[in-house]
């Protein structure tokens, strides 16, 4: 495989943090990495940050949404 | 239906078969576990596709509502959730179509170049811990909300809500690729937003190092490039 350059490296990049594509195409990322502070950067820090969103408090339905959603449901429900 | 609270882990999906089956079978009162199970998912959805709460709890009840009247349609090859979460998507986008002040985000118009990292500091190490529980989860909601609409509910499905890259794209109607491509935009715009909170503040003498590695890194390439042609 021909030596990466930063573009490519980026547009692989989310293939990489998945887990794709093939052995080859890993190995030139890491060999480019291996070389390249910025998009080692891009790459570690993409990988924090998707670890920060993962770990995050999770979301929550407003309790009052939830509950009108109920009793909309309630109704539907009873009605058919 | 009373609402108790919601399990925090996702329980399997043979689960969801189980009480699809009684529903269809005239058991209601099955419909509620679903209900709760998923309501949480179906609202984020929403919520990524339309950006504003009122609308997505329009959506998330029409969903529900649509998914009770033609649960006997789900066809049981794709997950419950992914066909949950397609209904879903489409209330959403129907309602967001509806809009009078709607317009419609291309891809094209959006996505004509690659995008392009414009920072390149390290984070602080632990960056998790700089914050307070609800901080973190509202910094992380805002750069969420801040995502154009077409990134933001590619990353919510695929990164949020952790359906498969193949989930996703059924979800959203798109193929594979596209997916993959609104996610690649959409991490890289998601690291770029919260960059601001986490990086490292360079020094004068860090960012002169930098700029040296960098610019070395940058010629070495051309050679080995110029070399290897």
């Amino acid at each position: 495989m021909k030596t990466m350059d930063c573009k490519d490296v980026l547009a692989n990049l989310a293939c990489y943090i998945d887990g794709e594509g093939s052995e080859e195409l890993r190995h030139a990322l890491e060999e480019h990495m291996s070389r390249c502070r910025r998009c080692r950067v891009v790459f570690d820090t993409t990988g924090t940050m998707l670890k920060i969103v993962t770990d995050a408090e999770p979301f929550e339905v407003p309790l009052s949404v939830s509950a009108r959603l109920y009793t909309r449901l309630e109704k539907v429900l009873s009605e058919m | 239906m009373q609402k108790d609270e919601p399990p925090k882990k996702t329980a399997p999906d043979g689960d969801d078969r189980i009480l699809v089956d009684r529903v269809v079978a005239g058991d209601r009162r099955a419909f509620e576990p679903l209900v709760r199970k998923h309501e949480r998912r179906v609202f984020r959805v929403a919520l990524a596709v339309l950006g504003n709460i009122e609308d997505a709890e329009e959506a998330m009840q029409d969903t529900f509502v649509k998914a009770f009247r033609h649960l006997d349609q789900f066809r049981k090859e794709s997950r419950f959730t992914t066909w949950l979460t397609r209904i879903a998507v489409n209330e959403a986008i129907q309602k967001r179509n509806a809009r009078k002040n709607f317009v419609p985000l291309t891809e094209a118009e959006n996505a004509k170049e690659q995008f392009a990292p414009k920072r390149y500091e390290p984070w602080k190490s632990n960056p998790e811990q700089l914050y307070g529980k609800h901080e973190l989860h509202r910094i992380v909601e805002d750069a969420i909300q801040s995502l154009p609409q077409i990134y933001r509910e590619a990353f919510v499905l695929r990164d949020v809500e952790e359906l498969s890259a193949e989930e996703a794209a059924e979800a959203l109607g798109i193929s594979v690729p596209a997916l993959k491509s609104r996610l690649l935009r959409a991490r890289l715009m998601m690291r770029e937003t919260l960059a601001a909170r986490f990086e490292e503040p360079a020094t004068l003498k860090t960012k002169i190092v930098h700029k040296a590695v960098d610019v070395g890194t940058a010629v070495a390439m051309r050679l080995m490039r110029a070399a290897g042609r």
